[in-house]
């Protein structure tokens, strides 16, 4: 599972996706398997959860 | 036995190519070519010196990286076991660890989609050398170091990514609790090349048991479209008994038909080659500020730049200072602009520091992930 990230200001941070199972902050680089893996299940049908 | 006793040895020009002085010197004219002296060793890490993550896991049932670094595991449904990096080595080769494999729960009837395999990816940028996909497709040798106390056939793959190719080989365990060198040539593949970027193109793998969905079809020893049915075509069930375990050290892959003796590389740069893809440790992040009074943030920029964008995870520890008081660091709040050379790093403490300050911290263990 995935969560979105909020910048400090509130807004949501496009540039990085946070995995709930380890709470690892992965960065929207396309060469990073951990973001290839997070694409992949948003392929899938699922969406992360909103940022708190 | 016979001795040749001369000087020099000359082209048939009259040129030396090698001279011997009579101390026993040896020195080359020319370029020693058909295998490269140095950075041999495709494999990094290939002693199992290197274990930034940790030298012990138990319970593993399923994928990841657990100890030793750049060494993966794959599979599902294989009993459980320990990994370590362990210091059962063979007797006068240098080497100073292996990595091991110790069954805690058995699973002796393999379902269909069982399977469990080591293995090493490496980068597409470097294998162009092994001109795969031309008519000078070089032959590849792996030489390895291995023991277990279950004999029997094993299975090693060359798994090519960018293409979906396979090759695999066979080799026997002879003995149990003995340490056994291997050798295994593979062909050059002149079919489909691999990409030349930082991507996961060649994986070199170690069948460790397999199911049918693995192992049910004929064993594919020569290039071509890989079928899963073909991988690991009479590999052993490792799996299949508690206390069975498995130990490999002295990985070695490198152009040629011919296993050079293991390129021992310096512990520095071993460590370096694998913090391209994976560092863990404790730091004390630099220029440090303390944003809004309540958590420190810090720009870091890595000691080897990473093969990408790593992902970033709070592991334990640290301790923030404003200069007035200390705060434990409870986690990571967020990263900023990472990139493969650096990042914004922002934690999170216990306690509220005076905002605005500069701060320091220090014995933050982190993991910073670009595995392939």
């Amino acid at each position: 599972m995935y969560k979105k990230v909020n910048n400090l200001n509130g807004t949501e941070d496009t540039t990085v996706i946070k995995r709930t199972s380890d709470n690892a902050f992965i960065p929207f680089d396309e060469a990073n398997t951990d973001y290839q893996e997070y694409l992949e299940w948003v392929a899938e049908g699922n969406t992360p959860e909103e940022a708190e | 036995m016979s001795t040749l006793k001369v000087n020099s040895i000359q082209h048939s020009n009259g040129t030396d190519a090698l001279t011997i002085d009579s101390a026993g010197n040896t020195s080359f004219s020319g370029v020693v070519t058909g295998t490269p002296l140095g950075n041999r060793n495709l494999i990094i890490n290939g002693d199992m010196k290197i274990a930034q993550r940790g030298t012990s896991a138990s319970g593993i049932t399923g994928s990841g990286y657990y100890t030793c670094d750049r060494f993966d595991i794959g599979g599902v449904s294989f009993g459980t076991f320990t990994q370590s990096q362990d210091t059962d080595v063979p007797t006068g080769q240098g080497f100073a660890n292996s990595i091991k494999f110790l069954w805690t729960t058995a699973n002796a009837s393999l379902s269909n989609n069982s399977f469990l395999q080591m293995h090493q990816s490496i980068e597409g940028q470097n294998l162009q050398y092994l001109k795969k996909g031309t008519a000078n497709a070089e032959t590849v040798t792996l030489s390895f170091w291995v023991k277990s106390n279950k004999t029997g056939t094993y299975i090693v793959n060359l798994w090519d990514i960018d293409n979906t190719r396979l090759i695999a080989k066979a080799y026997t365990i002879n003995a149990v609790d003995t340490w056994e060198k291997k050798t295994i040539t593979f062909a050059g593949d002149t079919v489909a090349s691999f990409d030349n970027d930082n991507g996961r193109s060649l994986d070199l793998t170690f069948g460790l048991c397999a199911g049918t969905d693995n192992s049910s079809g004929t064993l594919q020893t020569t290039w071509a479209s890989a079928v899963a049915i073909n991988r690991y075509v009479g590999q052993v069930n490792l799996a299949d008994a508690v206390n069975n375990y498995i130990n490999f050290t002295g990985v070695q892959l490198e152009v040629g038909d011919t296993a050079t003796p293991f390129e021992h590389r310096p512990y520095d740069m071993e460590l370096a080659r694998c913090q391209r893809y994976c560092v863990q440790g404790d730091f004390a992040l630099a220029g440090c500020y303390g944003g809004g009074g309540a958590y420190p943030i810090a720009g870091h920029t890595y000691s080897t730049p990473m093969r990408a964008a790593p992902s970033i995870t709070y592991i334990s520890g640290g301790t923030a200072s404003d200069g007035i008081a200390d705060y434990a660091v409870t986690g990571l709040l967020a990263t900023q602009a990472v990139t493969s050379r650096s990042a914004r790093i922002l934690l999170t403490q216990t306690g509220t520091s005076a905002g605005g300050r500069g701060m320091d911290t220090k014995a933050v263990t982190l993991k910073f992930d670009a595995e392939l």
